[in-house]
């Protein structure tokens, strides 16, 4: 049988998520296996053999992992030795001299430098802010340098020259002679050409430290794999790429699954129409949200992952350190609710691994949402008893029974992700309560109703195959790349012709591996994002679809989104900071399709929830799979697949669409 | 009395009243237009009860706080709040009503629901510039306080109806740079008006009762926090002082002294012993006094200190009128403002040495090393770079000292080689760290900062406004003292002098200007050493 199965894979640290969608008669299949860590190759072939696929079926394989960002977390780097322009080797170890913690005495003040000082190379070179060379790099100099650097021993060398930015010719000088040995190279007007010397040189060195990793994972998949062209990447700005590609930048791994999840939203998004949504993931550390306007994620290029500052284009994801896993604590007359977490292991209490303190997920068992005795995976049994032994000391202490405190305890948890949807919105200008709320992940759905109700959000969306949606979004994405460039042109002095060059350098730069992949020019989609702001500001004001052709039009743009940012605009010389170049292949076929109707279903079962009211209420529970589109259901009930529960408390309706994705209008507590 | 509020309300309604705070801190660096604000940050925004307690603060910085908890209570002193009506902002800056020096402006929003007023919102910016004889303000010859710059008596620049232009155009007109200042000024409202917005938000989600019992119950949970880590401390009474090396004008050192006494769960702080206030800019006030008490307390002893009104009532903080610390309105007091108060908590630290070392770091580099470098750029603009420079950290009974790091009561990021050269007149021609510039001990001191400033203008100027150049950061325990801060100028024919901590030069094309940050004290008798 050959068929031309198209499969989205998300490896996350516990689980694999499969979704499998051939585009020729609209099937889905999904499917949740245990993650091999141990044995990437293996893992991907258990994981198509659980949608009852082999390699053969597949057409196309995209792929997320969480490989970089856990090397990156735990600090599994490679020995990277820098050459860096003359007088500025030490930019790492001063980084922007602020600390970490302003009231923390006993805490280093900042990270150790990933470079150390035996491996801080510097060569007489120099450039200015404008690009022009002051200090010609002498043929000397580069052999010098090239040697000194071989010399260290290094796994990977990064290069990171001042200015490099704005002119690349001394970077890929020394690029070019370090091509006859076998070490990985990032260079930084490769990585990113943005100003600012610490932090280029910083991700400059993080990306050279995950090369050798990189290349290695993507080595075995590939042979893994009977076709190397039919394995894509998924990427932290939210689209796929090929892994030659990510050999050079593996930095586009470092959000690969969150960005896949957000990605799939977009699609949601775009499908029914709505202007302005939040993405809501919910995980067992930490919550993932994310703004969605336009059917487009919002990107920001300036972030940090663990201790190291990360300059790319990503998608915008604010993670707070709430989730299923978060202890709850009372303290001073005040209950809090993480950062701490009881992790994977021993995990909640009711996991009943040897965890003894209160968690969110203890919480929702005891308010019933979850059912007592329901498996998760092979190993977890959920015990009620454990969850209640738990929470009892914290209800005692806080004067209230225990279904009070877990209820308090949602409350608790709900105020801090309120404030990450304030942030995401707030920033960019949007009113939040005029968005729809995405909910997915394991325990997105279960909180999203109260959440929404908290921060004034009146509809939320559990999309189909919600539980998976990290891997429907590998399965819907679309090759693209995305680059951010400092550009500094001001208004009163354009010049259109240094900006065309400069657009032409990334369009070419970015669709190189599109053009290897053999994607003619015609199907490859430009699309650039620019970031403007007064001389003087700081922060640019990003503006979709730039009038790049016409700088007046350009500055009516820039005033008109300042003017709605932050209520004024004026009249004087602002500057073209930054450019974000996205190019990408669009591609048809979503996995959104027609699901079959289903019979009007039936509630399984009734149990009593306690929903913060006097008492606890008697609420039916669903099979998501049973309930018939259109069919109206009123809260209070719960609609539970076998890995994710949706929480329809009373007031609240929810109605599924002919998609699968779940409405639900959040009403009031009354 | 009004009935316990729940452990789970007054969560739910601290995170929301936090996130309004920070999100008027985003509103103004994400508007703002000086420098200082929207790359360093340094600003703060709070928001108080009725009567200017403090409920919660947005951008933690420790000197801002002292000063915040004081400001809305100083200034309701002057303008009583039946003058109020919804929709002003309150614009003022003198260092007597709750302020600190005269760049640090604060915008007072006062927030009414349902007619009655219940909050204050404040927006506090370090303005690039606010007059006097310098560009910048950073006056180091100045000998009365009119010789700082403008001084902001409170004044509505807004009403509900907007901009009052003519008072606001009577602060521009006094100032370097109106554009960009009034770019600032706007931001600062901004933030207050979100935070009006979510305020009302918030009552209206919650009721007022329970927000008002809420914010009562932070209050005094903040008190029991700080009482508490009081309680942890070894009772008893301790001194310590701690040095400036001069005040710009003479150069005599200056001593600031304090007397700790520790009862139970109360601080007591008198520091009337310090020396008399002096005649240049390095006066303080009082409220910066208990700003680095609270701060040294916090570090000390709970982290965890939730920062508002209430944390301040176990402590007792004493200034003597006429001191450095308590000078009277007719002083200086613009460098008061980084360098003093860093004094005060070396001074704090130092009297409890022999109590409790292992909770203490040797002396850093407690000085915000100010070089405010002004000059016009190839195409006609005036620019003014305000770079603060951090150096090494002191060693720890556990750890070596950090490189390059700001230390105690500020947090200020530097501005990159490749910023400085874009938007100014000046190119960096180096930047390492100081090798060797760290104090000795069982554990070392931080590096300090080597960095090179070449002027590419003709006229140019520079201030400079550092300590620790003469008296250096102390060892602990035995530990080696840090290098000194040290500045030097090579003119363009290579000639080479040592600038003062405090001075007001005048710089020409092709001079440089070398900055060498001390490095931090070592902790404890280097191994070998032991007699």
């Amino acid at each position: 049988m050959k068929s031309a199965w198209q499969v989205g894979i998300d490896v996350g640290g516990t689980f694999t998520d499969v979704v499998a969608l051939d585009p020729a008669t609209r099937e889905i299949r999904t499917a949740k296996v245990q993650t091999r860590a141990a044995d990437p190759r293996a893992g991907l072939i258990a994981a198509l053999s659980a949608v009852n696929l082999e390699w053969e079926n597949v057409a196309d394989l995209i792929h997320g992992t969480t490989l970089i960002t856990n090397a990156i977390v735990e600090g599994h780097l490679a020995k990277v030795t820098l050459i860096a322009t003359e007088g500025f080797g030490d930019s790492l170890a001063i980084g922007r001299q602020n600390r970490r913690h302003l009231y923390r005495l006993d805490l280093a003040p900042k990270a150790t430098p990933q470079v150390p000082a035996e491996r801080r190379i510097e060569v007489r070179e120099r450039l200015d802010a404008n690009g022009q060379v002051r200090v010609a790099l002498e043929d000397s100099a580069l052999t010098d340098a090239i040697e000194q650097a071989q010399a260290t021993g290094a796994e990977a060398i990064a290069v990171s020259l001042l200015h490099a930015y704005a002119n690349s010719t001394h970077e890929a000088r020394i690029g070019a002679a370090l091509k006859g040995t076998s070490i990985p190279v990032a260079l930084s007007h490769l990585v990113n050409p943005e100003a600012r010397e610490y932090e280029r040189t910083a991700t400059t060195v993080l990306s050279a430290s995950v090369m050798p990793l990189a290349d290695r994972y993507l080595e075995q998949l590939e042979s893994a794999s009977p076709e190397a062209s039919r394995l894509h990447l998924f990427h932290s700005s939210g689209g796929m790429a090929s892994p030659a590609a990510l050999r050079n930048l593996p930095l586009g791994l470092a959000l690969s699954g969150p960005a896949a999840g957000v990605a799939a939203a977009c699609k949601v998004a775009d499908e029914l129409g709505i202007d302005h949504a939040i993405s809501l993931d919910m995980g067992g550390t930490t919550t993932d949200v994310c703004l969605i306007a336009g059917g487009r994620a919002e990107i920001s290029v300036d972030r940090s992952l663990g201790d190291h500052p990360l300059r790319q284009p990503m998608v915008a994801i604010e993670s707070i350190g709430a989730g299923g896993g978060s202890i709850a604590r009372l303290s001073l007359g005040a209950v809090e609710v993480g950062p701490d977490s009881a992790g994977a292991l021993p995990g909640p209490a009711c996991y009943d691994q040897g965890g003894t303190t209160p968690t969110v997920t203890d919480a929702n068992l005891l308010l019933g949402y979850l059912e007592a005795g329901q498996k998760l995976g092979e190993k977890i049994r959920l015990n009620r008893d454990a969850a209640q032994s738990a929470l009892a000391p914290l209800a005692r202490d806080a004067g209230v029974s225990v279904t009070e405190a877990a209820y308090g305890i949602l409350r608790v948890a709900n105020a801090t992700m309120v404030r990450a949807l304030n942030r995401v919105t707030v920033e960019r200008g949007v009113d939040g309560r005029d968005c729809d709320l995405l909910a997915f992940g394991g325990a997105g759905p279960m909180h999203a109703v109260e959440l929404a109700r908290a921060f004034g959000i009146s509809r939320v969306i559990v999309p189909a195959a919600s539980s998976v949606f990290s891997a429907v979004g590998c399965v819907g994405a679309e090759m693209q790349y995305a680059q951010q460039q400092t550009v500094r042109m001001t208004s009163a002095d354009w010049n259109r012709q240094r900006l065309s060059e400069i657009q032409t350098r990334l369009i070419e730069r970015l669709s190189a591996p599109l053009q290897e992949a053999d994607y003619n020019n015609d199907s490859i989609a430009v699309d650039f994002v620019a970031s403007v702001r007064y001389s003087g500001q700081s922060y640019a004001t990003e503006i979709t679809t730039p009038e790049l052709e016409d700088p007046d039009a350009l500055g009516r743009q820039f005033q008109e989104t300042h003017e709605r940012l932050y209520g004024f605009a004026t009249d004087e010389v602002w500057e073209l900071y930054a450019l974000r170049c996205t190019v990408s292949v669009p591609r048809e076929g979503s996995p959104a399709s027609t699901l079959a109707a289903s019979a009007q279903g039936t509630p399984q079962k009734t149990e009593s929830c306690w929903f913060g009211g006097e008492q606890a209420v008697d609420t039916l529970r669903y099979d998501r799979a049973a309930v018939a589109t259109d069919q109206k259901i009123a809260g209070p009930a719960i609609i539970e697949d076998a890995w994710s529960t949706i929480v329809v408390p009373p007031g609240a309706s929810a109605k599924p669409d002919q998609f699968g994705h779940l409405h639900i209008d959040v009403g009031s507590a009354e | 009395m009004t009935a316990k509020i729940d452990p789970f309300t007054l969560e739910v309604i601290r995170n929301a009243l936090t996130a309004i705070a920070e999100e008027m801190s985003l509103v103004v660096m994400r508007s703002a237009r000086s420098p200082l604000l929207r790359e360093a940050g340094d600003l703060s925004s709070a928001l108080t009860d009725a009567e200017g307690n403090m409920i919660a603060q947005g951008r933690d910085i420790p000197m801002h706080l002292g000063v915040m908890c004081f400001t809305v209570k100083e200034f309701l002193k002057r303008v009583p709040a039946s003058r109020m009506t919804p929709g002003d902002v309150w614009f003022l800056n003198l260092p007597e009503v709750g302020g600190n020096h005269l760049p640090d402006v604060k915008a007072i929003r006062p927030i009414f629901y349902d007619g009655t007023l219940q909050a204050f919102a404040v927006s506090l910016a370090h303005w690039a510039d606010i007059g006097g004889a310098v560009p910048g303000s950073y006056v180091a010859f100045a000998t009365d306080a009119w010789q700082e710059g403008l001084r902001i008596s409170p004044v509505r620049l807004f009403t509900a109806d907007g901009p009052d232009r003519e008072k606001l155009d009577f602060v521009l007109a006094n100032v370097r740079g109106a554009p960009e200042r009034e770019g600032d000024i706007l931001a600062q409202m901004a933030a207050t008006r979100s935070a009006d917005l979510r305020m009302q938000d918030l009552y209206a989600q919650h009721g007022l009762e329970t927000v008002n019992r809420t914010i009562t119950a932070l209050h005094d949970r903040a008190e029991a926090q700080m009482r508490a880590a009081i309680a942890d401390l070894p009772a008893g009474e301790y001194r310590g002082e701690d040095w400036l090396d001069d005040d710009g004008i003479g150069d005599q050192p200056i001593a600031v002294r304090v007397r700790i006494v520790l009862e139970k769960d109360k601080a007591l702080f008198d520091f009337s012993e310090s020396d008399d206030a002096a005649r240049g800019p390095i006066n303080s006030t009082p409220f910066i006094a208990s700003a680095a008490a609270f701060y040294a307390m916090k570090v000390l002893t709970g982290p965890e200190i939730q920062p508002n009104g209430g944390c301040y009532r176990p402590l007792s903080v004493i200034t003597r009128p006429g001191s450095i610390l308590e000078p009277g309105i007719d002083l200086p007091v613009v460098g008061g403002n980084h360098e003093t108060s860093q004094r005060v908590a070396d001074a704090i630290f130092r009297a409890l040495e022999p109590v409790i070392p292992e909770r203490l770091s040797a002396g850093g580099a407690t000085t915000s090393g100010l070089l405010l470098f002004g000059g016009k750029r190839a195409d006609g603009v005036w620019t003014t770079l305000y770079e603060t420079h951090g150096g090494g950290e002191g060693a720890r009974i556990d750890r070596d000292g950090a490189h390059v790091i700001r230390v105690h009561l500020s947090n200020v990021m530097n501005t990159p080689a490749e910023i400085i050269e874009a938007e100014y007149p000046i190119r960096i021609d180096a930047q390492r760290l100081r090798q060797g510039s760290g104090g000795a001990g069982a554990h070392k001191g931080g590096e300090g900062l080597h960095r090179e400033y070449h002027m590419l203008a003709d006229e140019m100027s520079l201030t400079t406004m550092f300590e620790r150049r003469i008296i250096p950061p102390y060892g602990l325990q035995g530990g080696a003292d840090g290098a000194p801060f040290r500045v030097d100028v090579i003119a363009a024919d290579g000639e080479r002098r040592e600038l003062p901590g405090k001075t007001n030069v005048r710089l020409g094309r092709g001079d440089t200007v070398v900055i060498e940050s001390s490095g931090g004290g070592g902790y404890g008798i280097p191994a070998g050493d032991e007699r």
